[in-house]
């Protein structure tokens, strides 16, 4: 019985022309979107992967010289391209995806809210996940808008009921049916996906992109539904197919275009982020407090780099000014990033009522391209560029510090630079990815039963 | 097998129905008569379960309407004035769509080809979209539905307006058989002669009250005719 209303409904799709033109226009935009992703990801997959190498063996082929301006120099590290970014490219495009490891500090990664919050809801990048997030709940909506409002106008909602249909069998047959529209939509997400990964062997570790391409399509079945279940509601409850029209498009623009964007200002300003400089300014008055008590407690003094240190304690002093440095540079990079991720908390909440909020932020996830992944990019770089500066520092105390004055007369070659190793960078596995996807996982989840019991409510009592 | 007992309703302080009794057993075929807004389509919309009594109470094969919605409506087949189907969907489509959700399985399409054309629905048509249809067949394909369905009782809300005399006497002749099957009918209408024709109880009402009910066989055409006009004017 209920696949009996299914296929009606789904022969009324057809026959009426909707279905092939709302969906086989989604569709031509989505398989755009993805194609032209793919291709940009390619390209700069191949470009990243020879400047990561040559960066490298310019670190390698330096001419002997003492570690420390070797440091200065610094060694550059590239972002690996998460396999599904070309599905949702997330914060890629607003975030570097290039650092500079080098000497005392641990360099200004592109974090400027202005970039971080309203590049991401642009409107207007042709990604695969735009199509889906904003054109995906209007292809629902034009396929149910009229779905009882329209049969009762026509007078056959009466009719079904006098038969003895009961309201919820048609309500399960008609979510059914918009669902295979919806599937419809995201099955190529899930061929393409599965294509990409098995024909490409950049795309690192395939097993865990494939778990990640599974979340995101479940997550956007889920997402769907929620406007499956909120149209079929609507529609129940409005005396005509107009109505329920005009009710759904509102909630379509409010919820798709103007929330994204008011709820990144409601963010704001609850936790409000320092603008760059003012970070740099707290950031520079923390070290030199931090380098000062560092100096004062190994050396008796405050003063940086001055003659009251001689230079035979030089390496040990760069280890010291180093190691202070590092608890201010994780108390303030910790605190910022918190608070993006407080940010992104809070938007998530609203999902509630605007699923896009929650569904935006869980992509980014599945594909790896959200702050959290970013995050942990950013922290092993740093971590390696410790690494970078402690092999120098303990090599400078080690060999350089016996020269007393001669110090900087100390030189290493090749030898010392392979010592650095490359670095190695792997993208966290899909698991970390749904540890931090908990929050707008159980929001979209949480949305959908209560779309589904409202839908539930909204037709008990159709006439 | 349809009753109802003292069945009041009313809309604000609009009185549509005044404390209407009537009963309609197995194989009786009911004629309600009355004037547009006597409260004719409300007494059927109350045995259909769309409206609930504001007092007194409707039951169909002794079950109560209002506590068993479900479980009434499938003893019962009705088929309003505009029978409504959808109009993307050829007749014999809406035919199985609408008589496999009232029976709960499939019948095959022959079995459906010839329902439609003992009704006489000209089999070129039954594979045409509705929207195409006139009233007439879509009334045809209507009467399909609710024959296909088997009920117990049949409720019409002036089935035949809109029809042809050809096609009018054809119905009634299909609620004679139905009658002759044990199938009770109440049906409602504006037509004196065709309520005697195939009645074999009438009713007359007006305002929401019920005012006379006798047995056609009782009275001639000419006496129907008196004692209809008579109601009306009071």
């Amino acid at each position: 019985m209920t696949w009996l209303i299914v296929t009606r409904e789904v022969r009324e799709f057809y026959r009426d022309g909707r279905f092939l033109f709302g969906a086989g226009l989604v569709a031509v935009l989505f398989i755009t979107a993805f194609l032209v992703g793919y291709e940009q990801r390619q390209n700069v997959f191949s470009e990243r992967e020879v400047a990561q190498q040559l960066d490298y063996d310019d670190w390698i082929n330096q001419p002997e010289r003492h570690p420390h301006d070797a440091a200065h120099q610094g060694m550059h590290v590239f972002k690996p391209i998460p396999p599904l970014s070309f599905v949702d490219p997330g914060i890629t495009n607003y975030v570097g995806s290039t650092q500079w490891l080098k000497a005392h500090r641990q360099t200004e990664v592109k974090f400027r809210p202005a970039q971080d919050a309203t590049g991401l809801q642009r409107f207007g990048s042709l990604t695969p996940a735009w199509v889906i997030q904003v054109l995906g709940p209007l292809l629902i909506i034009v396929l149910g808008f009229n779905s009882f409002s329209g049969e009762r106008e026509q007078g056959t909602l009466r009719q079904l009921i006098s038969l003895g249909v009961p309201s919820w069998k048609l309500l399960r047959g008609k979510a059914l049916a918009l669902f295979l529209g919806a599937f419809l939509l995201i099955a190529p997400l899930l061929l393409f996906s599965v294509w990409a990964v098995s024909g490409d062997d950049l795309a690192g570790s395939r097993h865990d992109t494939l778990i990640r391409s599974g979340f995101l399509v479940l997550g956007y079945l889920v997402y769907l539904g929620i406007f499956i279940f909120v149209t079929l509601a609507v529609s129940a409850l409005t005396a005509t197919s107009r109505i329920s029209l005009i009710v759904l498009l509102a909630f379509w623009i409010i919820g798709t275009t103007l929330a994204p964007r008011a709820l990144v200002d409601v963010a704001r300003m609850v936790y409000p982020i320092p603008n760059q400089a003012e970070f740099n300014t707290q950031l520079n008055q923390e070290l030199q407090r931090e380098y000062a008590e560092a100096w004062q407690e190994h050396f008796g003094t405050d003063k940086r780099w001055g003659s009251d240190v001689p230079l035979s304690r030089w390496g040990e002093a760069l280890r010291v000014d180093d190691y202070a440095g590092y608890d201010a540079i994780d108390r303030h990079f910790g605190a910022l990033w918190d608070r993006y991720e407080d940010q992104r908390r809070l938007q998530e909440f609203f999902g509630l009522l605007f699923p896009m909020l929650s569904i935006r932020s869980y992509s980014m996830a599945m594909s790896a391209t959200d702050f959290t992944h970013h995050r942990d990019f950013a922290t092993s770089a740093e971590d390696h560029r410790r690494l970078i500066q402690d092999l120098i520092s303990s090599n400078l105390t080690q060999h350089a510090d016996g020269h007393g004055e001669r110090h900087f007369d100390y030189k290493v070659g090749k030898e010392f630079w392979s010592k650095v190793p490359r670095f190695e960078y792997a993208a966290p596995a899909a698991f970390f990815a749904l540890q931090g996807s908990l929050n707008s996982l159980g929001v979209l989840l949480a949305s959908l039963l209560i779309s589904i019991a409202f839908a539930f409510w909204s037709s008990r009592n159709l006439i | 097998m349809l009753k109802a007992n003292s069945l009041t309703k009313n809309f604000n302080s609009n009185i549509a129905l005044n404390s209407v009794s009537l009963s309609v057993s197995q194989g009786e075929i009911y004629c309600l008569l009355g004037a547009n807004g006597a409260g004719k389509t409300t007494l059927i919309n109350h045995f259909l379960g769309f409206l609930k009594p504001t007092s007194g109470e409707v039951l169909v094969n002794g079950k109560c309407v209002t506590s068993n919605p479900l479980d009434t409506k499938r003893d019962i087949a009705y088929i309003p004035e505009n029978v409504m189907l959808y109009g993307v969907l050829t007749g014999l489509e809406n035919l199985e769509y609408f008589s496999a959700l009232a029976t709960g399985r499939k019948k095959p399409r022959d079995v459906l080809r010839k329902l439609l054309a003992d009704v006489g629905l000209p089999a070129e048509a039954a594979e045409r979209r509705v929207a195409t249809y006139s009233k007439g067949m879509r009334q045809k394909v209507g009467i399909t539905i609710a024959m296909a369905k088997n009920a117990k009782a049949l409720l019409l809300d002036e089935p035949t307006s809109g029809l042809d005399p050809k096609a009018a006497n054809e119905f009634s002749r299909l609620l004679k058989t139905a009658s002759e099957n044990g199938v009770a009918v109440f049906t409602t209408t504006h037509d004196l002669f065709h309520a005697k024709e195939t009645g074999n109880r009438i009713g007359i009402m007006r305002s929401g009250s019920l005012l006379a009910e006798f047995n056609s066989d009782d009275v001639s055409h000419a006496d129907m005719e008196s004692i209809y006009l008579k109601n009306m004017r009071d």
